[in-house]
């Protein structure tokens, strides 16, 4: 039989994995050396001083990960670099005097046409408004009136008629052109290149 | 205990909508302002590149014209003035023929073509039999149990214009209601009269064929809708139509 005796734990696993097929009477006494050839994949135990090394290995690596991240947080906190707008950036070529026109001076009759249209302008564009809004006042007047007397007659009705239409928006649809379209049109063939510039923060 | 009976008949109509193709004329005060702001414009620009190359070549011909030792200049490589180019410009565009504004149906009043009017809305009416007329109105058909008054509208839309129709309808509630009460032969204690309720849609596809309208038609604009609506019924679809 086999007697307990001190082992390390490293054999102690070699002997677990083959307690199944290796006989219990095979003598092992002795130097954990010796193992037997049946026992599969022995790790020959090294000693103490590998398992500092790692734990320092550790230490550092941790220390170098916490001064990458706290730079990362210093550069982060800085604003970020502003978009330009390029329209609002007049190019130099533009900006000496060469390039101003060079127009009569308008005459008082046309200062006086020009503002007096402009006036007329601003009653038409007022008129339009109220008209516009007129015919939106009568329009939802009309739909509340409907659904009052849907109301009257059934309130399933009205129910389902006052839900949400979710197929509804996002609406989209191509505005009036000047011309209709030309049937049969052939456009020229071309292809257009992009060369806006992206800037990315 | 049963419900009272509701003695008015629901019908479901649909205002099937084209919108417009081509954009309204301007107004005398528009057109005068768009002018006013062009000037404006031009008032407050400074020469462009092509400005200053075309000024630039009058110059040089203002003085070879007066100065007759300039022809070593002209000699060599030919030079296209920006002037040539803004005719070559302007001949490329006189050559396009656009798509007439005034299309055929227009100018002879087919009131049942799609390609009238291009600028403005169009709407459908069909004849149909109320009783014993026949009568010019927005599709409509009665409203059955177990359906919603949109469903209904749709139902009247497919009836009269088959089922290949696409069109966006705007909504589940009614946009307005017209009702009449029948004429006192026909009236009855539950059967007092009709409640019609309209619904709006856009039409979508723009190149459907015709062929399946069953009914007489037509295809009309706000405008036109008085030579063929009863007053009270006009009053009542006039309400909802923005134009």
């Amino acid at each position: 039989s086999v007697s307990p005796e001190p082992v390390s734990p490293h054999t102690l696993c070699s002997f677990s994995s083959c307690s199944s097929w290796l006989p219990q009477r095979v003598p092992l006494r002795g130097s954990h050396w010796q193992s037997s050839i049946l026992t599969p994949r022995t790790v020959l135990p090294v000693r103490a001083q590998p398992k500092k090394k790692k734990k320092v290995d550790v230490r550092r690596e941790q220390a170098q990960k916490d001064r990458m991240k706290k730079k990362l947080k210093k550069l982060e906190k800085a604003a970020p670099e502003l978009i330009p707008i390029e329209d609002f950036i007049t190019p130099l070529k533009y900006s000496d005097g060469s390039r101003v026109r060079s127009l009569p001076p308008l005459s008082p009759e046309e200062t006086e046409r020009r503002v007096l249209l402009l006036k007329k302008w601003c009653l038409f564009k007022q008129k339009q408004d109220e008209a516009e809004k007129k015919a939106i006042q009568s329009l939802v007047e009309s739909q509340q009136e409907a659904l009052k007397e849907l109301r009257l007659e059934s309130e399933e009705l009205y129910q389902a008629a006052i839900q949400r239409d979710e197929g509804l928006f996002p609406f989209e649809r191509d505005g009036p052109t000047y011309t209709p379209p030309l049937p049969g049109y052939d456009p020229p063939e071309g292809r257009c290149v992009d060369i806006t510039k992206v800037y990315t923060q | 205990s049963a419900a009272a009976p509701r003695p008015w008949r629901l019908f479901g109509a649909m205002c099937l909508l084209r919108l417009p193709r081509i954009t309204q004329p301007l107004e005398k005060e528009e057109e005068e302002v768009a002018a006013l702001m062009e000037q404006i414009e031009l008032e407050k620009s400074h020469y462009s590149d092509h400005e200053i190359r075309k000024l630039e070549e009058e110059e040089r011909l203002k003085r070879r014209k007066e100065s007759l030792h300039d022809d070593d200049e002209a000699r060599g490589k030919t030079v296209i003035m920006a002037q040539d180019l803004e005719e070559k410009w302007e001949q490329k565009f006189l050559r396009f023929k656009p798509a007439p504004r005034i299309t055929d149906a227009d100018k002879n009043n087919i009131r049942t073509s799609l390609n009238r009017k291009l600028d403005s809305n169009l709407m459908l009416l069909v004849k149909q039999k109320i009783g014993n007329q026949e009568l010019w109105l927005l599709p409509q058909v009665e409203w059955q149990p177990g359906e919603t008054l949109r469903s209904t509208a749709e139902r009247a839309m497919a009836t009269f214009l088959g089922d290949h129709i696409e069109a966006k309808i705007l909504g589940n509630a009614p946009y307005g209601i017209y009702k009449y009460k029948f004429p006192r032969a026909i009236r009855t204690e539950d059967n007092v009269g009709a409640k019609v309720f309209f619904f709006k849609a856009f039409l979508q596809n723009s190149d459907f064929t015709q062929t399946e309208l069953k009914a007489d038609y037509l295809w009309v604009t706000k405008n036109e809708l008085g030579d063929y609506l009863k007053p009270e019924y006009l009053k009542k679809v006039n309400r909802f139509l923005l134009d």
